[in-house]
């Protein structure tokens, strides 16, 4: 079942899209009466039977006339172009909805770069087809039928019909061309983001193609697809450019056949100078909406197909979530932890990330996780946060299975530093205050800031809580983000503090401040530390040792050191590493 | 540095002379073509314009023309009996059809009343109203002022026959008509090929000009200038400008032809209605330059508010974890919906702005034509007009609004162009920094390799230095491992030797000759550089390895990386030399592209080499292969290594111990190790695993 489809849109704004087409059509009426008064006068002034008072009546009619078009005219645009765009509007915010429903598996999965495309070029194409597309749908039927109705019923049959032979051309020529130029014109984007990505690769290289003194061998290399891109322009041109000319061209055929028969008619006396006049007009009314009906094809054509792509996303099924097995009662957590058995693997990979984990962290302790990169920490702590859903083996949190128990109150409860400090371009107030910016005061903020050792930094900035973080904030050094995160997920007071691998930036100094700090905050709390650095853990309850999605070892730092193993490896290198820093 | 993208839609105004001097310099050799182009519109021009004067004559001498006087002649009389009717052994002419030396003749008219046509001896003016009687074979007309004239009823064959030249005309109009369309259609589209193509190539030209200048600029510069910005000025930029070549440059010209030409012919058909016409194009004029102004300004907002969507998605798209975990999926989507109203509310502006503008224009032409038929029926009834310029007219005007309308955007086109020129002139304006000498000293197909620093300081920044007074001697055939943590100036000085940047103080040489007196290019020629971030291009691995230099052979291909222990892993992908890299080699691992990037450097056979040793995650097999791959490349050639592993600094005849910017120690492994400095520690370190292993031994 599709979210959306032309008729859907059609249903919800039936009221606009009804007003505007008749609104439209006013508009083409009002101006299907021109050629004709047109022609009336004409006649009138070969008879003889105009004075000037009668002229001055056409003038002002004329005048009237242009008014209401023009009043017309600008509520049917308002009316069908601002429903296209509120189309676009409704899907982009659906768009944006589905996708925060969707998990982190999604995204892996899905680049960036094409979800922002789909949310550009696709929803774009689709309001192209539900505004100016019923635009020139309904343009194109009714004055096409009401233009030939006339010029049928009150000129002349054979002229007519002689003069509208061409006409349908149009429509094929814009329909063929139509056709033939967007392809064209993918070929000539294709060879112009070829041509970009060969400027960027270069660009990037630089270093490569100054050391190999390749410089000159690039700028052949770049010519040739700037050549390419060259070609590919020409040769859409071959058949872009020669579309309004045939256009012209068919049209002016018909004129040729009403010049040259029409005129003929009326030496005969078959119909009059004014019909000839008339019909000369109603003719370039015709031009427009023959076209339009080709391009409105082409046009809906593209939509649909666009829209197409977009339900496929609103299709996509959601895999973390709320399930019927939800134990509404649980409304907050205490912060005991156990897994048991727990093994992992990620969908592509063929190795498991996690073998047969068992841990027991009892409420309010504080718990680190060592080992090195690839050893499986990050993904234990994306099943503890439920970014993955358990498959094999068990987690239990406060002895509740972990699906059981509501997302909200799961995430609410845990504070989560990721590895890589995701902030966002908003304020630094804004960005600690993340959990509820509306409701949490300054002081709350101030106070994260000072535990996680950046208040100082924050208040070096000429913008202090102010200061507006660049994209992924940018503008920070590694360390000031670090603990900027810190501090967002401090303010939220959690039940169960994750820092994954989250000190790596901070000197050792600030480090042992900020591990103070927690210390005092943590209390009663449970705390879970990913690090690579034994300073960081060394003070922990319980150390565990992840080697290769296992458990390898695990105590206290003591216990630990006394068993020689890789903890211990680990500690001595890194004993030597600061006697260098210092030296 | 971030560019906003406000930035990129800096106002400038539509026309900077010195701009569009330079601009025009690109288009100079086209200006064959160019011209053709002018010449081709003006004919196109000229079938446009044709046409309602087609129908013009059209309506006035032949299908209204049966009521002009004419001349009567006997048979042989005139020289343009061809152009007569023969009626009851007499031919009639029309007197336009004759010269004036007819002037004192008898005039005859067919008039017609009802159904029935009269031929009368005497003309009747157009607004004198006149009774018929009929009496046998008799017609009498008397007119309203009372003079009589004497008129033959016509048979309708007769009839028939007196407007047999009109409808010879009309068919010989519609020949004509065709002819000019066929020309018209023609014509139009070599003008369009051609003028597109040219402008094209300019494009093309332009485009080559700036990223060939780019290649000559010094490596600061691209630390200076983001590599999007770069792209944008070499893709986008020139795209804008290749608008303003097709849609102003020429065009303009066409419609200022267009222009031009109506109002000449209006002024011949009747001055008076010409003035007229356009007594409401200043008017015209007013209204689409307030327009352009609404237009440009709600045109950027919803530029800018897009761009606002594409940041706030890209940003939230990638923070999806966070905004998941932080459970702020409500306020972000309330966030979200607030600009995308923003974004909302601004298209919703562009439309009425518009929905104002498109009718109003209508509204003025309607004006225009209610004047005209104001003025002008009026004259057509006094008859001093003729009802067919009347039409042409009406036509004229419809013509004449279209440029009109386009002036606004072509404006548009014309100042984002403007912008663009500007960026792009001023990345031409940029010499490099690093100059090649004019005349460089002469160097031997093969050096020694000597290379020295004297008393070299270097900064990439104004004043801070990261290097500081070096003083270095490498003898041909040595290699040399630059140890030391990161930002002690190691990659600063193997930049150095191939000259990327330009020391502040002190000098460097090679063989004796500062590198400064060196071509760039033979400098670089004999250095081969590997980077420790191996850079893969698009491509295959043989290109890779062989970059853009066709003079390396496919054997030499194999047998460098034979010999750097790269064969093997490459013998085994499924296209072997022929495999193809993606994205930037994402399938191959780091130890491979390390390989590789050491069988680039070894095909180019350098008699430097400078390498920035790998400390990624390698297995043991294949570091086991790459340093036998070092070795087999240090050999016999002076190398400078950033070494990591100890292996490499053990075998370096000299070892360089490098802390903030400074030499702190020199000297081979054992020398080193006996000082118990630096050296000792970092050794420590890494080999740490040993040494636990050693004190366990010891211990027990």
């Amino acid at each position: 079942m599709n979210k959306y489809t032309y008729i859907s849109f059609l249903k919800k704004y039936k009221w606009r899209y009804l007003l505007g087409v008749v609104w439209l059509i006013i508009v083409d009426g009002l101006q299907l009466i021109i050629p004709r008064l047109l022609g009336n006068i004409t006649d009138q002034i070969k008879l003889e039977t105009l004075d000037m008072s009668g002229i001055i009546n056409y003038s002002l009619i004329i005048i009237g006339l242009a008014l209401g078009t023009a009043f017309f005219r600008f509520l049917w645009r308002y009316f069908i172009f601002g429903t296209g765009r509120l189309i676009e509007k409704t899907l982009r915010e659906d768009f944006y909805e589905k996708l925060q429903s969707l998990s982190t598996k999604y995204f892996n999965n899905n680049k960036t770069g094409d979800l922002m495309a789909h949310a550009t070029n696709d929803i774009n194409a689709v309001r192209m087809a539900m505004g100016p597309g019923i635009v020139m749908l309904a343009d194109a039927l009714f004055l096409t039928i009401a233009t030939i109705g006339i010029l049928l019923f009150t000129i002349d049959l054979r002229l007519t019909i002689l003069a509208l032979i061409p006409l349908p051309f149009l429509s094929l020529v814009a329909v063929k061309f139509g056709k033939i130029i967007h392809s064209k014109y993918k070929k000539v984007q294709e060879s112009f983001s070829n041509m970009t990505d060969k400027a960027q690769e270069n660009f990037s290289g630089i270093r490569v193609v100054k050391a190999f003194s390749q410089e000159n061998e690039e700028i052949e290399k770049f010519a040739e697809s700037n050549y390419h891109n060259y070609q590919k322009n020409v040769d859409m041109i071959k058949y872009s450019g020669l579309f309004h000319p045939l256009v012209q061209l068919i049209s002016a055929f018909s004129f040729l056949i009403v010049i040259w028969y029409g005129g003929i008619l009326v030496v005969k006396g078959t119909i009059s100078l004014g019909d000839f006049v008339a019909f000369n007009s109603y003719l370039g009314m015709l031009t427009w909406p023959m076209m339009a009906l080709g391009f409105v094809i082409n046009r809906m054509q593209r939509g649909a197909a666009s829209l197409d792509r977009l339900n496929l996303i609103f299709n996509e099924k959601e895999d973390i979530y709320d399930d019927k097995n939800i134990n509404k009662n649980i409304k907050n957590i205490k912060g005991k932890i156990e897994i048991k058995n727990l093994s992992f693997k990620y969908k592509k990979e063929k190795e498991y990330a996690l073998k047969n984990i068992n841990m027991k962290i009892e409420a309010g302790e504080t718990i680190a996780i060592i080992g090195r990169t690839g050893s499986g920490k990050t993904t234990l702590i994306n099943l503890l946060l439920r970014i993955y859903n358990v498959k094999e083996g068990k987690i239990l949190i406060d002895d509740h299975h972990i699906n059981k128990i509501p997302l909200k109150v799961l995430r609410k409860n845990i504070g989560y530093v990721p590895q890589d400090n995701f902030l966002f371009s908003a304020s630094i107030s804004q960005n600690i205050a993340f959990d509820d910016p509306e409701n949490i005061d300054f002081s709350e903020i101030k106070t994260a800031a000072k535990n996680a050792q950046v208040y100082e930094n924050i208040i070096d900035f000429p913008d202090k809580f102010k200061t507006l973080l660049g994209e992924r904030g940018a503008n920070l050094s590694g360390g000031q983000k670090q603990r900027i995160s810190i501090a967002r997920a401090l303010i939220k007071k959690p039940k169960i503090l994750i820092l994954d691998d989250s000190l790596s930036a901070v000197d050792t100094h600030t480090e042992e401040m900020i591990l103070n700090n927690l210390k005092d905050i943590m209390q009663n709390r449970t705390s879970i530390i990913i690090s690579h650095r034994i300073s960081t853990i060394k003070d922990a309850d319980k150390i565990f040792v992840l080697d290769d999605g296992k458990i390898l070892e695990k105590g206290d730092h003591e216990s630990l050191l006394k068993n020689g193993n890789l903890y211990y490896e680990l500690y001595q290198k890194q004993q030597l590493e600061e006697k260098i820093a210092n030296s | 540095m971030k560019e906003d993208f406000r930035e990129e839609e800096k106002i400038k105004s539509a026309y900077d002379s010195q701009l569009m001097k330079r601009l025009l310099k690109y288009s100079k050799p086209y200006w064959k073509i160019l011209l053709l182009c002018i010449i081709l519109l003006v004919i196109v021009t000229g079938v446009n314009l044709a046409r309602p004067y087609l129908i013009k004559v059209a309506i006035d001498d032949h299908i209204n023309a049966l009521d002009t006087p004419m001349i009567a002649f006997n048979k042989g009389e005139s020289d343009f009996e061809n152009k007569g009717t023969e009626y009851q052994d007499k031919i009639y002419i029309r007197e336009n059809n004759l010269n004036n030396d007819y002037e004192n003749q008898p005039r005859f008219q067919i008039i017609n009343d009802k159904a029935s046509h009269y031929l009368i001896s005497g003309t009747i003016p157009d607004k004198v109203t006149y009774e018929i009687e009929e009496n046998n074979n008799k017609t009498i007309i008397e007119t309203e002022n009372g003079k009589i004239f004497e008129g033959k009823k016509l048979t309708s064959q007769e009839l028939t026959n007196f407007r047999k030249q009109d409808i010879n005309s009309l068919t010989k109009i519609g020949i004509l008509f065709l002819i000019l369309i066929l020309i018209g259609f023609g014509v139009n589209y070599l003008q369009i090929y051609l003028l597109h193509k040219t402008s094209q190539k300019i494009i093309y030209n332009l485009r080559q000009d700036v990223f060939s200048h780019l290649q000559k600029m010094s490596l600061s510069y691209f630390d200076k200038n983001p590599v999007g910005r770069l792209v944008t000025r070499v893709s986008n930029d020139t795209e804008k400008l290749k608008e303003m070549y097709i849609n102003v440059l020429v065009t303009v010209f066409k419609d200022f032809f267009l222009l031009l030409g109506i109002m000449i012919i209006m002024m011949r058909l009747n001055f008076k209605l010409a003035l007229v016409s356009i007594s409401i194009m200043p008017l015209v004029v007013l209204a689409a330059f307030l327009f352009r102004r609404y237009a440009r300004d709600a045109y950027r907002e919803v530029r800018v508010k897009m761009a606002k969507i594409n940041s706030s998605l890209s940003e939230n798209i990638s923070g999806m974890k966070i905004i998941q975990i932080f459970n702020q999926q409500k306020r972000k989507f309330k966030e979200f919906t607030n600009i995308n109203n923003e974004y909302y509310q601004a298209t919703m502006k562009q439309i009425k702005i518009f929905a104002v503008f498109r009718p109003t224009m209508g509204l003025m032409y309607s004006l225009a034509l209610a004047l005209v038929l104001w003025y002008g029926g009026g004259k057509v009834l006094q008859g001093a007009l003729q009802f067919g310029v009347l039409y042409a007219f009406t036509d004229y005007i419809k013509k004449f609004f279209q440029p009109i309308n386009d002036l606004t955007e072509k404006y548009n086109i014309l100042q984002s162009a403007m912008a663009a020129a500007e960026r792009i002139f001023k990345i031409l304006d940029t010499e490099t920094e690093i100059k090649n000498p004019e005349n460089p000293a002469k160097v031997p197909e093969k050096i020694e390799g000597k290379i020295e620093f004297n008393n070299v300081s270097f900064a990439y920044e104004e004043n801070d230095w990261v290097l500081k007074n070096i003083n270095l001697t490498i003898n041909p055939g040595e290699t040399v491992a630059l140890v030391g943590a990161t930002g002690a100036g190691k990659s600063s000085i193997i930049k150095l030797i191939s000259r990327f940047y330009d020391i502040q103080k002190g000098e460097i040489f090679i063989d004796g000759i500062n590198i400064k007196d060196l071509d760039k290019k033979e400098l670089r020629k004999k250095i081969g550089v590997v980077l420790q971030e191996v850079f893969l291009f698009t491509g295959d691995i043989k290109s890779n390895i062989r970059l853009n230099a066709d003079w390396i052979t496919n054997e030499q291909i194999k047998k460098a990386s034979n010999y750097v222990n790269a064969h093997k892993f490459i013998s085994k992908l499924p296209n072997q030399y022929e495999q193809k890299v993606k994205e930037r080699g994402a399938t191959l691992s780091a130890g491979q592209r390390q390989l590789l990037a050491f069988a680039r450097a070894l095909a180019f056979n350098p008699d430097i080499l400078v390498l920035d040793e790998a400390t990624s995650n390698i297995d043991t097999e294949t570091e086991v292969l790459i340093q036998d791959a070092l070795k087999k490349l240090t050999a016999d050639r002076t190398t400078i290594i950033i070494a990591h592993r100890l292996s490499t600094i053990q075998h370096a005849d000299k070892i360089i111990v490098m802390h903030k910017g400074k030499i702190r120690e020199i000297g081979d492994h054992q020398e080193l190790l006996e000082k118990g400095g630096i050296y000792y520690d970092l050794y420590q370190l890494q080999y740490k695993d040993q040494l636990i292993k050693e004190e366990e031994e010891i211990i027990s």
